[in-house]
């Protein structure tokens, strides 16, 4: 399996794809933080915020980075199609891991409101939450569950958009409400089971659509 | 489940796309050492090949394979950034398995560092055809010949010798090699109380005898088939099915 992570995980870094949502991460985080973004906690609500369409984007990418062809040879190479897109799950919550560790930094680094390290791993687990349930919004309508690429963006950005307004219905709703109040709450803890949930269930439904 | 002896064994096979007409129909076949598949465009080779390496599940039937199964397809893709020699060292560790010699063989001539979207169509076959040699059970190609120079391709068929193979070839490189033909379909009989499979082989028109517990399953062209029942009757056999 680490073997199956780290050919996939090269294969993103050797396509340019992966690019466009990082930079849109990078730069909406530099306009967040670019003055004072408020209390410790509430300043991480913004950059939740950010984390969750961005890691989805993030997934699709690492979801469709081999074209068809050259993911069947992957699929015979590893012995079947549960390996490959459990690695490739895996490999989508490395970078948002990688994503969210940034996120939680980044305040504590340029906010002028002093972090306890207790107040940084909250954040870390709030932006780890978002980022898990967008590697599961962003797997559940990539290949192969949805074969085009064009109803796999229509999905994402549908589901991405509706779950803002929904509020305290969905789990991002949960990490957004409590940080925007400045709490820390054990909705964030179920945030991220939700999340781990939702990209588990993205990879078996891959796997009985494939 | 595991095939043993580094055969793949197709039971009973079927497939169609959604509810569009079914490419493949009740077909059995036992590949154990170098087999063919023939037949026009659209007869489903390359969805039995696809099948056979486990890519695509059977509508109905069962499919046994190894642990190993090496897959070339059609058309290797043209636009990997990734370069030959990380390609092929990320394949092999997942297999767990060191590259041969195949790509030598083959007379690969091109940069191995170079992204293998600057290969050209024969070079990229090559190495499509190295990471599937990394496999040690069952090799399944599909037009494997595409782009090779004729060299190249003699090496190939050498390559191919002792070998599990299940092969789709228009241009008849393998010609010892078991031949299965998937134009026009097949009739399938069951038969019991054979008294002899060897003159139900010689038959004309059979195109596969197995046995099958206290059965024995031959698969039949369509317009031999009343031929082959009036032979077995007269052998003896006793008729179970015809479909």
């Amino acid at each position: 399996m680490i073997s199956l992570v780290r050919y996939l995980a090269a294969d993103v870094l050797r396509g340019q794809r992966y690019l466009a949502p990082l930079l849109v991460f990078l730069g909406v985080m530099g306009m967040l933080f670019g003055g004072d973004a408020g209390e410790p906690l509430e300043a991480y609500s913004g950059s939740s915020a950010l984390l969750y369409p961005v890691a989805a984007w993030m997934a699709v990418v690492v979801a469709t980075s081999e074209d068809v062809v050259r993911r069947e040879i992957t699929v015979v190479t590893a012995g079947g199609w549960s390996r490959v897109l459990t690695a490739a799950a895996l490999v989508s919550v490395l970078f948002a891991v990688a994503m969210a560790l940034l996120a939680a930094v980044w305040p504590v680094v340029t906010n002028p409101h002093p972090y306890t390290a207790g107040q940084f791993f909250v954040g870390l687990g709030a932006h780890t939450g978002c980022a898990l349930l967008g590697v599961g919004v962003g797997l559940m309508f990539a290949r192969p569950v949805f074969d085009s690429t064009g109803r796999t963006v229509l999905a994402v950005f549908s589901v991405v958009v509706l779950t803002y307004p929904l509020g305290r219905v969905t789990p991002l709703g949960w990490v957004l409400d409590a940080l925007g109040h400045n709490e820390v709450s054990l909705s964030l803890l179920w945030a991220g089971v939700a999340g781990a949930v939702l990209v588990a269930a993205a990879v078996l439904v891959g796997v009985r659509r494939a | 489940m595991r095939g043993y002896l580094g055969e793949v064994l197709l039971d009973q096979v079927s497939k169609r796309y959604g509810r569009g007409p079914w490419v493949l129909r009740d077909l059995t076949l036992e590949v154990s050492g170098l087999t063919v598949l023939t037949g026009a465009n659209g007869t489903g080779k390359s969805t039995l090949l696809r099948i056979a390496a486990g890519i695509l599940k059977p509508t109905s039937g069962r499919v046994v394979r190894p642990a190993s199964v090496g897959y070339v397809p059609e058309r290797f893709p043209s636009d990997v950034r990734m370069s030959a020699s990380s390609y092929l060292a990320h394949l092999g560790r997942v297999r767990g398995a060191v590259a041969g010699d195949v790509l030598e063989r083959l007379g690969f001539v091109g940069s191995m560092t170079a992204p293998m979207s600057e290969l050209s169509k024969g070079n990229a076959q090559k190495v499509a055809l190295a990471q599937a040699f990394l496999a040690s059970d069952v090799l399944v190609l599909d037009e494997p010949w595409t782009g090779l120079d004729p060299a190249a391709a003699d090496e190939l068929v050498s390559l191919l010798e002792g070998r599990t193979a299940l092969v789709s070839d228009h241009e008849g490189h393998l010609a010892p090699a078991t031949r299965l033909d998937l134009s026009g379909g097949h009739v399938m009989i069951e038969l019991s109380r054979v008294p002899a499979l060897d003159a139900l082989e010689a038959l004309e028109g059979v195109r596969s005898v197995q046995t099958r517990g206290s059965s024995v399953r031959v698969e039949v062209a369509p317009d031999r088939s009343d031929h082959v029942l009036a032979e077995a009757l007269r052998l003896g056999c006793s008729v179970r099915s015809v479909r």
